[in-house]
Formats: C-alpha cells, structure tokens, sequence
C-alpha cells in the first residue's frame, strides 16, 4: 500500500514538467473531480515547482497573476469575495488576460476533457452528433485558445475507454493532425490516473510512464485505441518523503486543492 | 434650467425595451453578477425567441432556456459552476428546442470588441481545425494581406439590448463599479458598448454628486446607458464582486429544481411568476436579513 494518494502522485508528476520562467494557465474550474483535475492538481504541482526548480515560473488564475500558493494565502472558498483579496502580483481585465495567449506569453494551458483521442483532440462540447447530441456537455471556456495558442498543453483526464477514445465526437481543442497556422505546440502531455502519455513523431499518443503498481494490461484495458507502446516502458517515480511533507505541510495541508475544498464540495478521484 | 433626463425605471419598464426575437447580451461570468433580477422579469414578460449572447453563461441562461424564451444562444459555457450542469440547458440543446453556438472565451469576446470598437468583423486563428467551424457563421477565412497568414472571419456581436449588474449609479444613468472587483466580469464594460441598448440594475441609486467623487469608478458613462433599476441584491442567486457570495443553499436547491422540467416549472412558480415585485423574490429567499449572510465586510486589498 503507498504513502501517497493518486492526487499527489499525480501533483508531483506533472510538477516535473513544469519549466522556469514560464506562466502556466488554470482556469477557474467547474466543481468535482474536473476540478481536482482542472485547477487542484495545476496549482499545487505549480507550486512544487516554484519550491524545487523553477522559482520564478508562475500561474494565471482566470485573471489573478501570479498568486501566492502557500497555504495560508490560498482562499477559503472560490468566492469572488476570496478570489479578489487571494495575495497576487496582478489583475487583468478578462479579455487582456488572453492576450498572453495570443502575443506566444503562455507556457503551459492546463486543461481537462471528456474525450481525448489519439491525436491528441480535445473534446468537452457533447458526446453524439453536434447537431443532435446524445449528452450536451458545458462547452469549451478557454480550452480552444489553449490548444491554439499556449506553448505546451497539459490534459489531466480519467484513464478509461470512454474518455480514451479513438476519435473525439467534437474538436474543442486542436489535435496533433492539422495544426497549420496554430502558433502553439498543442497537447503535449496526458496525465491520468494509471500513467503519463506523450506524443510520438507521427503525433500520435506514447505511452510515456506507469504508475507504481500499474500493469500494462490494465493500461491497455483502459484505453479506447492502439497506444503507441515503446519497448521500455518507464515506472512514474513516485513522490518523495520530501514533497508529500511540502504537499501536507506548506503547500495544501487543507485539501483546498487536491480534494476541491475551497469549491465547498469536496470530494476524491477515487471516491 | 432645463431639467436633465433620469434614466431611472422600474424593472417593469426597463424590461419592456426587450422585444420578442431580440438578440440580448448579458453580463456577469459563470455565475457570478448576472442581472438574474432582469433576467427573472424577461421570464415574468414570457419574451420569446430571443437569442443571448454572453462569454460565458450560467443560471441566467439555464433559467431563461428552461423558462421557453430562448431559441438561440451563443457562449463558450453554460453551467452551474461547482453545482454541475445546467439541465435546462442541456434538455433545451438535446431535444432541439434551442441552437447553440459554440465558440471560445477569446472569441466571444473579440466579437463583444469588435462592436464595441466599431468595426463590424474580427479575426481570429482559435477555431481553425477544431468543430467550431462546423457552425455556418464560423466558415469564411480571411487572408493577411501583410503576411498571408489565414484567419477566420467572425461578424461582431451586435446585441439589441444588453442587460447588466452593476453597484452603482445615479440616475442619470452613469454606473459605477467598485475598484475591488471580479476582473472575470470586466467584459461587461464591452458588451454594454457593443449593444444597440443597454439596461443595468444596480446595488444602489445615489446622488450625481457620489458619483463625481469617483469619476474612474464610472466605467459606464451614461451615454451608452438607456435604463437604470435600483435592485438590492439584484445579482441573486448569483454573487456581485466583493458584495455578496453566491448563494450556495438557493444553488443546490436550483440543482433539484431543475432535474426535470416539472420540478422546474414549480421553481419558475415559486421564485418567478408568483414574485411581481422583487421585494417578494427577496421575501422568498429568507428576506434582507438571511440574504445580508452573504455579505462580507469591506476589506482593503493590501490588509493580506
């Protein structure tokens, strides 16, 4: 049995990727389990960052720049009341806030999907036909703009057959396949539950690393097309005594973050 | 000395400006400082056909859709936030009943500019390759004549009327927004520009002379206002900045409420059709003294 939950595994991992000097965007989330994965994961995995070796990236969140993502500063609740007065370097207008996006300013676009499919499409607009939906989903927010314009795009979905798909039913975020004109890198990084994912030269999805105890089977089992599957398939390093303490101690003692707290409906991934 | 005109209406004459198959633009974010008053009062005057434009919808759509006086829509969202879907709204997309236009969160906003700036189109790279396009109104591409790149064509939103939330104004109709705010709800500064008519309840009317004390406070000047309405908690069940919260208790209750369309239309009952006057809306809710729990003192940003 391991010492850490999935959130943090997963808050330390995707921490790893995050460069210095970049700014990162997280949006202000929806609620549930898309918000551990959409906003409780991004933030505290920015902030690991911060502490270990990227000290001067940063996060946008929604039009807050550059927030403190220590505990105490962190907000009680994601009312606009705490939002507004959540330590910060900057607030910008709304629509200046995608300006980063278009003028190439933004590193890493976190996003989240009810469908990614093996190109690397992005889907969170309605599961069926456009025009006669089977399931009509909230729609995109930023997700587009992300995919167009932002550096790298990280997805952190759940890991099964439904959300693994070999073709999304709707491109609310642009893909690997056609990208001519798009100034951004697109979806570079897929994190789930069971592993990590990249890209491989075709653009198609790779299978990058398992997590601790994951098998490959399972992994197969749970994913809606042929994944692209190298020799050597690495094992996710798990967190260190050293960032758990951080994660518990310094960063999200609360479970603001990783157990959507401060949306005041909290809850798990693995509930 | 002539006397100056008072943009200061009633809900019920402010709301009369609409027209059915109107094409209405409403401010707020999520579901944050939506003018849910205005929007309750569209559904009491059972407005039909018309089409909402926002950057981002919530109960304000889910209500108006789930009430029948929508055929089209146009945002990037339409959602409860932390509550989940918006069944209305879902329900009204999945049979058919309401088109929805998708777009992004920079799209929808640079078509809000473009009118607000006077010109009748913007370009923009966001939904080339992706099922944006698969809309008729997205398919016309455009070629820099600089430097050759392909953009689409999107024509500006040109609103009839826009309906806002503000804290303040006089009644003169220049509106103030207080300098501690949700920057997520600054678009309304745009969508009101950018529309034929605007409407903004307000927190509260003061005198002109409040408002010359903080003239930058007075993002909206009263040439684009046509109507003022005093509504105290005109933003609920919504939050309004550094006001008041969102009401949690009254948003899980929305959530039941709107799981079918029968339990909806007792909701449409209870908080709509049978409160004529927004003091009764109020009463319903627990009255001033529940819904002053939602506020939250007056704090400087720089207190930490």
């Amino acid at each position: 049995m391991e010492n850490y939950t999935i959130e943090e595994m997963l808050a330390v991992e995707v921490s790893r990727h995050i460069h210095n000097d970049e700014m990162s965007f997280v949006g202000v989330g929806t609620g549930g389990k898309a918000y551990i994965r959409a906003v409780g994961i991004p933030a505290v995995a920015s902030r690991l960052a911060q502490l270990s070796h990227a000290p001067d990236s940063m996060i946008m969140f929604g039009p807050i720049i550059d927030p403190v993502l220590d505990s105490d500063s962190i907000p009680e609740t994601n009312n606009e009341y705490d939002l507004i007065h959540w330590p910060c370097r900057s607030q910008t207008t709304v629509y200046d806030s995608h300006v980063v996006f278009k003028a190439g300013r933004m590193g890493v676009g976190f996003v989240s999907g009810a469908q990614v499919d093996q190109y690397g499409n992005i889907n969170i607009v309605c599961i069926g036909d456009y025009n006669k939906p089977k399931v009509r989903l909230p729609g995109s927010l930023a997700q587009p703009d992300h995919l167009a314009y932002a550096k790298r795009v990280f997805a952190i979905i759940k890991h099964d057959k439904r959300t693994l798909v070999e073709h999304v039913d709707y491109i609310s975020g642009c893909g690997n396949e056609h990208r001519e004109g798009l100034k951004g890198g697109g979806l570079a990084l897929v994190f789930t539950e069971l592993a990590v994912m990249d890209f491989n030269d075709s653009g198609k999805m790779r299978l990058k690393s398992m997590h601790p105890g994951v098998s490959l089977q399972n992994v197969i089992d749970n994913t809606g097309f042929a994944l692209d599957i190298p020799e050597h398939v690495m094992t996710t390093e798990p967190p260190s005594e050293e960032q758990l303490k951080l994660i518990r101690e310094r960063i999200d003692p609360k479970r603001k973050w990783l157990n959507a707290n401060i949306t005041q409906e909290p809850t798990t991934l693995t509930n | 000395m002539l006397e100056r005109k008072s943009k200061q209406h009633s809900v019920r004459d402010a709301v009369a400006l609409i027209k059915d198959g109107d094409k209405v633009a409403i401010g707020g974010s999520l579901i944050r400082r939506a003018p849910m008053a205005l929007v309750r009062e569209i559904v009491r005057q059972k407005k039909k056909d018309l089409t909402l434009y926002s950057w981002s919808g919530g109960m304000d759509y889910d209500l108006l859709i789930g009430a029948g006086c929508v055929k089209e829509a146009w945002s990037s969202y339409c959602g409860l936030f932390q509550f989940g879907m918006a069944m209305n709204f879902r329900r009204g997309v999945e049979s058919g009943q309401v088109r929805f236009v998708d777009l992004s969160e920079t799209c929808a906003k640079d078509k809000f500019r473009a009118a607000a700036f006077g010109n009748t189109y913007c370009i923009s790279k966001v939904p080339l390759h992706t099922s944006i396009m698969e809309n008729p109104e997205f398919q016309n591409i455009v070629t820099c004549p600089f430097t050759g790149e392909e953009y689409v064509a999107m024509e500006a939103y040109h609103p009839d009327v826009a309906i806002l939330h503000a804290h303040r104004a006089d009644k003169y109709g220049n509106v103030q927004f207080d300098p501690i705010r949700m920057m997520d709800n600054e678009c309304d500064i745009l969508i009101a520009k950018s529309a034929k008519k605007v409407i903004v309840s307000v927190e509260e009317i003061v005198n002109e002379s409040v408002v010359v004390q903080n003239p930058t406070w007075t993002m909206l000047p009263k040439i684009f206002i046509d109507a003022v309405v005093e509504i105290p908690f005109g933003a609920h069940p919504n939050s309004c900045d550094a006001l008041y919260d969102f009401d949690l208790e009254h948003g899980r209750m929305y959530r039941d409420y709107s799981k079918t369309p029968e339990k909806f239309l007792e909701y449409l009952n209870e908080f709509v059709y049978s409160c004529l006057e927004h003091e009764s809306y109020i009463d319903k809710c627990g009255g001033t003294a529940a819904l002053k729990k939602l506020c939250r003192p007056a704090k400087e940003k720089n207190d930490g």
